[in-house]
């Protein structure tokens, strides 16, 4: 797993198990930081082919750096059912579900996924490390908790094709597998794990393996999903889908609770649009009492999508001798929005969207200004000098393909 | 006997502290003389080439505390100040080693390898203690009031610190009132696991201070280290080119250039007090200078019991100071190297000798380093935090040669039957033997060595009893109490007469602090 | 399953005294004691046949003069014996320090060792008083609830003037100089005799896993000292045994209609949404109440009967951030007659003994705590109970109860077996020898109740007779939590007012009887 980059000093961050590929094929040699992981930010010169391999063919992704912890006892589901907003008790064997965890003041700690592996075994992902909050709350209870993040690689295959290619290299079909399901199964005779999930909220698979088949399972994808266009893809061109998908980002989003430092920074899962995903009806759980409150008392932000609006953006540019100035690449610099002379909000993420022909961001506001269509005023600078633009609070996700869930027939 | 010419003020002592209230009231306009005992400025921030070619950092090495605003308001940039990064803290252990850098990502891999737990919480414990530490900064920057009978802007000052505390989370609060009270090892036991990380960062809590981690009171030393930043970030720190003499030097130098006069080699015998009232001051040689203030940069023992008849002061205020505990428990060692130190942990040169070397592998390391002092003795294995500056500043040894600065505890001042040659040269040795099991070349590549007692702290800087910190930072000798009840906002009871060193409020360490805020007091009262 | 306005866990000394006050009040309160005796650690046991002692405490430092007065205590029968001698600090050349209630004669007592102590004592001792009456008035209040303190709270505190008014601002400072100082520190301040300072200094270490040398231990020896009158060691001893003051204030409850029921151990506090509603015993029998109040220390109550998952994360971490390591171990020892101290006369020997040569022996025996291990020459403290109780031993018998520290808890390598046992008891016999030549060939039988035993036999966690350490971080508005200093805790309706509440431990009574205010508001 050492292996020396032939481009720079033998580097101190970690190394994924498909790094031995990942790096080669980087022709860019452009790389980020990702959970002390060096991750490709894109493969090619430009990310413009990985972007579109997302919506219109298969993506391959690298996504062994996430956090991943498995929880298992007599106790797991019990201990979940506390830890998250969820209800993971009516979680069955082979499903999945994506939610939040919050401290006692119901603020967002972090958000991830939870995968029940049989009745009592549980894995759970997230974006930082949580193996402390999880020891710490589980004290006293019938279960043992261990650390995954190594234990497991994981490849995140997106697309419209990525169907396609799991069925021609998996020894099972994998048409009947629904959205938030997972099912075991084998390439070849390495055994791995599927689930029907992923970050770009598209049809799309993620694959959970032993680190030691990594590379054989990386080359056979390849090899089989080349007729299908099977793109290795990295993280700028992610970082576009999920913002088109309307899917939150840790640290850029939000940040979470136990590093916010100051109380205006935190944020609970209302105010991230996941109340869907608190359930208050469940027993006690973490924060179950102030969310409740919350909820009584009426949230003070809104998560919200907004769009960019088109024609004073582009006359804005006009006016100063430009074409539009259009971000190709998704931004996560915390922008202004406004309602008259009053700051009422401010968008965390945003880009152009590609595939649906319009700017979009990712916005918190003050809950009065949450309701579609509303008009507020988006902060822009245009040659050095800051203007306001219409921007309109649109339903998210942006973009939501029948294909993300649907079965074939 | 000869009368010079009269000042407006006249600073015992040429430490940083005198140093900066010297600048400050020049700058104000006051024409200013400051007297130093020894050849060289800077007291206990002191950089004097020992050894041809070697310059050693003597007594402080590291700079972390140094206020901000007096960096600015004194110009000391202009005047040399440049503060390098010491990047990363390395604790050898006997098999492996544990290592803490800049990088976040790195750190947290290095913490993991030990326990996975604890990278995770020293994110966390990072902001937090930033948090603290700012949130103590209001205490440190008010001239602490006067408890016996509080003036009204003594209670305008305390009220502002009660709205600062109400505005704590509670547990802010909680942590500050852990803080105040704890030992270091009792406050670190709540968050982290893996010993030598516990017992590298309960360090802290015991430089210059004569307790062990698990001494309660510790932990607030552990804090007073952590209040300082370098350029914004929390609790870096780092070394100053040329050694913390540096620091002295740019002080004095911003000083000269608000028109101060510096005087080396004058080593002031008595200050003279007339009718309750200072008026100047009488050096060993006999001669006097006069002045409307006379303001000490010692210790208070030394300004107190030393520089002024204790019939000129008040008996309970004498009895306070005599009970002013001022315990040393520190030794230096400096070293001239022919080349650098190879740990066996890490061999070979690295990022991880740009940074500070800790020998704190254990609380058992410590705690039986503390038993030996508690006990009259110096440590046979010491504690000790090292740098190597010539690795920062390739100026503080001749090409391809090396400096090494071990701070070292436990030496106690009471040591059984007094401090000797035979026995500081046994504490010398001390210190080798316990760098040589983590880096046993260290016998080989010695040139010079200079080694330090408290007693030699006391003799050649004027420390009493050696204590680094002019007076221990003990809860009771704290803001108000420190020196003394009524006392501690930088004036005492005799009029005109100031103290301006680190046994007043905030405390020891090259802070400039005490200096600064003396200084604006007594530009208060003359306005 | 019947109900109760107010369920009283555990029926210790501040138990019975919050029960009693309820009951007072017209609540309807049931008192449930796992043991088959109330009392806790005021109990008294027969330990070899024919040899009873007082399990825990041989003496009581301070009763809270609001519970004397409230709950009538005399009428019940409580009787206490104040002796004039109130500790011998044992000298191995048989020039022992006598502390007596006159202060005088205890300087007469110094001088033999020093004129200048002698001098200062009388004075010292009254030091000490003014600044204990700080600590008394603060410990009738409830803690404020920092750091959000208020008009309101402010104004509960306006009882604090009353020292103030008297001792003036110095006094505070005094106060807050001398409470986190380390015992040399205060010793250096007035006295030069060894024998003397350590004999001082035993007040400032008083079960704790401490020596000498730690901060704070100030505050401990006021703590001791508070409503002692300016009697330094202050001690009184309780007619018939320690167990007669629960009996009392059993019998003060009873008047009340407090129902008191022992071979009861709760197994369960209900909690269901964060809202206390009732208990379960051992046998399966359930109660419900409006509230319920635990006297246990903060371990058992939240961790053991409520359970972790029922604890909001914060709290969770608060509790499991208390420090108990108790330190302390107790033996008896049945004599077959009345031993002879060097240098001690027969009217003498009904005090409290403490074998504490000097400061540094002290601190060396407590270094054993943080390496794990026993003291080989621990700090003894005894007493002769059957000087005054005669019922105590057979006919022309003695029972000698010492109490030893450092006996830690948290051991390494090693457990409190039987045979670590014995070899402390070796080692307190040969501490014992020094002062009484023939004391092996007296003992009949011992009874060696480590802190494991007391965790065992008492419910103490870590074995803690505090039920937490008395410092300065667990002090006042941290005691036992900064969420929990007000006797309520974070869970509606449940309620606490053991030791480990403000204001600590000791037989006093003054926890429940704040505690009881607290709910009744
Ligand atoms: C070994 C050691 C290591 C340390 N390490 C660090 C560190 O790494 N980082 C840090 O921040 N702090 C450190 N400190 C603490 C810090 O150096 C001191 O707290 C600080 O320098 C004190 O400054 P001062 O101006 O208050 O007093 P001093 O520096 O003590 O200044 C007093 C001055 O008065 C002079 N003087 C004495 N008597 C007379 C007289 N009669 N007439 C005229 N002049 C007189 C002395 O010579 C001296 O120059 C260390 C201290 C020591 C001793």
């Amino acid at each position: 797993m050492s292996f020396k980059n032939p481009f720079t000093a033998e580097t101190q961050l970690k190394l994924s198990p498909f790094f031995e590929r990942t790096s080669k094929l980087n022709e860019s040699q452009e790389w980020k930081r990702w959970s002390g992981y060096l991750a490709a930010t894109q493969y090619e010169l430009t990310h413009d082919n990985e972007y579109f391999a997302i919506r219109t063919k298969a993506a391959l992704l690298d996504i062994t750096p996430l956090y991943k912890y498995i929880i298992e006892g007599p106790d797991a589901q019990r201990f979940l059912d506390r830890l998250v907003t969820r209800n993971i008790q009516i979680c069955k064997v082979g499903q999945v579900m994506y939610t939040p965890w919050c401290d006692e003041h119901g603020k967002q700690i972090d958000d991830g996924t939870v995968q029940r592996l049989s009745e009592n075994k549980f894995r759970i992902t997230s974006a930082e490390p949580n193996l402390e909050w999880i020891e710490t709350n589980s004290a006293g209870m019938d279960l043992s908790v261990s650390d995954d993040s190594k234990t497991t690689a994981s490849l995140a295959l997106q697309g419209p094709n990525s169907r396609a290619i799991l069925n021609a290299v998996a020894s099972d079909l994998l048409d009947s597998l629904k959205f938030f399901w997972m099912m075991d199964t084998q390439f070849g005779d390495i055994p791995v794990s599927i689930s029907r999930t992923g970050y770009t909220g598209d049809l799309g698979y993620e694959i959970w393996m032993n680190p030691k088949d990594a590379l054989a399972v990386w080359d056979l994808l390849l090899e089989k999903g080349k007729p299908y266009g099977i793109t290795p893809t990295g993280l700028q061109a992610l970082d576009i889908a999920r913002i088109e998908a309307g899917l939150i980002l840790l640290d850029v989003d939000y940040i979470s609770t136990r590093h916010a430092i100051i109380e205006s920074r935190k944020s609970s899962p209302y105010e991230l649009g996941l109340g869907w995903a608190v359930k208050l009806k469940k027993k006690d759980f973490i924060g179950k009492k102030a969310l409740k409150a919350e909820v009584d008392r009426g949230s003070e932000w809104a998560f919200v999508g907004i769009e960019i609006e088109w024609d004073s953006f582009e006359k804005l540019h006009r006016e100063a001798g430009l074409a539009p100035g259009l971000p190709c690449t998704a931004w996560r610099k915390s922008t202004p929005l406004y309602k008259g002379n009053e700051q009422v909000g401010y968008a965390t993420s945003g880009t152009w969207s590609p595939i649906l022909k319009r700017y979009i961001a990712l916005a918190h506001v003050k809950t009065e200004y949450a309701k579609e269509n509303t008009e507020l005023d988006f902060e822009l600078k245009v040659e050095h000098f800051r203007k306001l633009t219409p921007a309109r609070i649109v339903k998210t996700p942006f973009f939501d393909p029948e294909r993300k869930r649907s079965c074939p027939q | 006997m000869s009368t010079v010419k009269k000042y407006d003020a006249i600073v015992i002592g040429g430490g940083h502290n005198g140093l900066t209230a010297a600048a400050y009231l020049g700058r104000a306009g006051k024409k200013v003389l400051v007297l130093e005992r020894r050849y060289i400025l800077g007291g206990a921030a002191v950089t004097e080439e020992i050894f041809p070619g070697f310059k050693f950092t003597v007594c402080s090495y590291v700079v972390s505390l140094m206020k901000p605003n007096v960096m600015r308001e004194l110009m000391l940039p202009k005047f040399g100040l440049e503060l390098l990064p010491l990047e990363s803290t390395l604790t050898p252990l006997d098999n492996d080693y544990l290592l803490r850098t800049a990088d976040a990502d790195q750190t947290y891999r290095e913490i993991a390898r030990h326990s996975r737990k604890d990278a995770e919480t020293y994110m966390r414990f990072g902001p937090a203690m930033g948090q603290i530490g700012m949130a103590v900064r209001p205490i440190l920057e008010t001239i602490a009031p006067n408890a016996i009978r509080p003036s009204l802007s003594d209670l305008g000052a305390l009220k502002k610190l009660m709205n600062h505390f109400q505005s704590l989370s509670s547990e802010q609060f909680e942590y500050l009132t852990k803080l105040m009270t704890m030992s270091s090892a009792d406050f670190l036991d709540e968050w982290f696991e893996f010993e030598p990380l516990k017992a590298t960062m309960s360090a802290s809590g015991i430089i210059g201070t004569f307790m062990g981690p698990k001494s309660p009171g510790s932990a607030y030393v552990m804090l007073h280290h952590y209040m300082g930043d370098i350029d914004g970030a929390f609790r870096a720190w780092g070394f100053q080119r040329g050694g913390t003499g540096a620091v002295s030097m740019a002080i004095a130098r911003s000083a000269e250039h608000f028109g101060a006069d510096i005087i080396t080699e004058a080593p002031v015998e008595k200050v003279i007090v007339k009718n309750g009232r200072a008026v100047g001051v009488a050096l060993e040689n006999g001669d006097e200078y006069s002045s409307d203030m006379v303001i000490s940069g010692l210790d208070p023992k030394q300004t107190f019991l030393n520089m002024v008849d204790e019939s000129d002061l008040p008996s309970d205020f004498v009895t306070d100071i005599k009970n002013f505990r001022i315990r040393g428990s520190s030794g230096k060692v400096n070293l001239a190297l022919d080349a650098l130190p190879n740990f066996t942990c890490l061999p070979g040169d690295g990022h991880h000798l740009r940074g500070a070397i800790s020998i704190s592998p254990s609380y058992d390391h410590l705690e039986r380093a503390y038993d030996d002092a508690k006990y009259g003795n110096f440590s046979q294995e010491p504690f000790m935090d090292m740098i190597l500056p010539s690795v920062l500043d390739p100026e503080m040894a001749p090409p391809g040669k090396h400096v090494m600065s071990c701070f070292v505890q436990y030496a106690p001042y009471d040591i059984k039957g007094g401090w000797d040659d035979t026995k500081r040269e046994a504490f010398g040795d001390a210190v080798i033997n316990t760098i040589a099991r983590y880096a046993p070349n260290i016998k080989d590549i010695i040139l010079h060595r200079q080694v330090l007692t408290p007693a030699d702290m006391e003799k050649t800087f004027g420390l009493t009893e050696g204590n680094i910190f002019h007076g221990e930072l003990t809860l009771q000798q704290l803001f108000s109490m420190r020196p003394a009840v009524k006392w501690a906002d930088y004036s005492t009871p005799i009029k005109n007469y100031f103290q301006c060193g680190s046994g007043t409020h905030p405390g020891g360490g090259i802070t400039g602090s005490p200096g600064e805020m003396a200084a604006k007091k007594i530009l208060g009262i003359w306005s | 399953m019947s109900r109760f306005d107010i369920i009283v866990v555990g029926g210790g000394l501040n138990s019975l005294v919050t029960a009693s006050m309820l009951g007072k009040a017209g609540k309807k309160v049931l008192v449930l004691e796992a043991r088959d005796q109330i009392g806790g650690l005021a109990s008294t046991s027969e330990f070899a046949p024919g040899f009873k002692c007082n399990d825990i405490n041989d003496v009581v430092k301070w009763i809270d003069p609001r519970v004397m007065k409230q709950l009538n205590l005399e009428s019940y029968g409580l009787e206490l014996h104040s002796p004039d001698l109130v500790r011998i600090a044992l000298d191995t050349q048989g020039q022992h320090i006598v502390f007596h209630r006159d202060p005088n004669e205890t300087a007469d007592s110094i001088a033999n060792h020093s004129e200048k102590d002698a001098k200062a004592w009388k004075a010292f001792t009254e030091y000490i008083d003014n600044l204990t009456y700080f600590l008394e008035k603060l410990y009738e209040l409830t803690p404020p609830k920092l750091p959000n303190i208020g008009l309101k709270e402010a104004f509960s505190m306006r009882a604090m003037l009353s020292p103030i008014r008297r001792h003036g601002t110095r006094g505070l400072v005094d106060f807050m100089r001398v409470a986190p100082m380390m015992m040399p520190e205060l010793m250096d301040e007035w006295f030069e005799n060894e024998l003397l300072r350590a004999g001082v200094s035993t007040a400032g270490i008083h079960h704790l896993s401490f020596g000498p040398f730690a901060a704070a231990t100030g505050l401990n020896l006021l703590h001791q000292h508070v409503h002692s009158k300016g009697v330094f060691h202050n001690v009184h001893f309780i007619k018939g045994g320690t167990s007669e003051l629960p009996n009392a204030v059993k019998l003060a409850a009873e008047s009340v209609n407090v129902e008191i029921r022992t071979n009861s151990k709760v197994s369960a506090i209900h909690v269901e949404n964060g809202v206390c509603s009732g208990v379960t015993l051992e046998s399966g029998e359930t109660f419900q109440a409006d509230q319920v109040v635990s006297g246990l220390d903060p371990q058992n109550t939240f961790i053991k009967l409520v359970g972790p998952p029922k604890l909001n994360p914060t709290f969770a971490t608060q509790l499991r951030n208390i420090n108990y390591r108790g330190s302390t171990a107790r033996i008896h020892f049945a004599l077959n007659a009345l031993p002879e101290i060097k240098g001690v006369t027969e009217d003498q020997m009904g005090t409290i003994f403490s074998a504490s040569p000097s400061i540094e022996y002290l601190e060396r025996t407590s270094d054993s705590v943080k390496y794990g291990r026993l003291s080989e020459n621990p700090f003894v403290e005894f007493s002769i109970p059957s000087i005054l109780n005669p019922t105590f031993a057979p006919n022309g018998k003695h029972v000698l109860s010492a109490t030893i520290q450092y006996a830690p808890y948290h051991l390494r390598g090693m457990n409190w077996s039987e045979e670590l046992k014995n070899k402390l008891k070796n080692n307190v016999v040969n501490v014992l020898g020094n002062y009484i030549p023939e004391i092996s060939s007296l003992i009949e039988s011992s009874l060696v109740l480590s802190p494991v035993d007391l965790e065992r036999q008492f419910g103490l966690t870590e074995g803690n007779l505090n039920h937490g350490e008395m410092t300065l971080d667990q002090f006042l508005f941290m005691r036992p939590t900064i969420s929990t200093a007000q006797y309520k805790s974070p869970i509606e309706n449940l309620y606490l007012c053991g030791p480990g509440t403000h204001p600590g431990g000791g037989l006093h009574g003054a926890n429940g009887f704040n505690a009881a205010r607290e709910i009744l508001k």
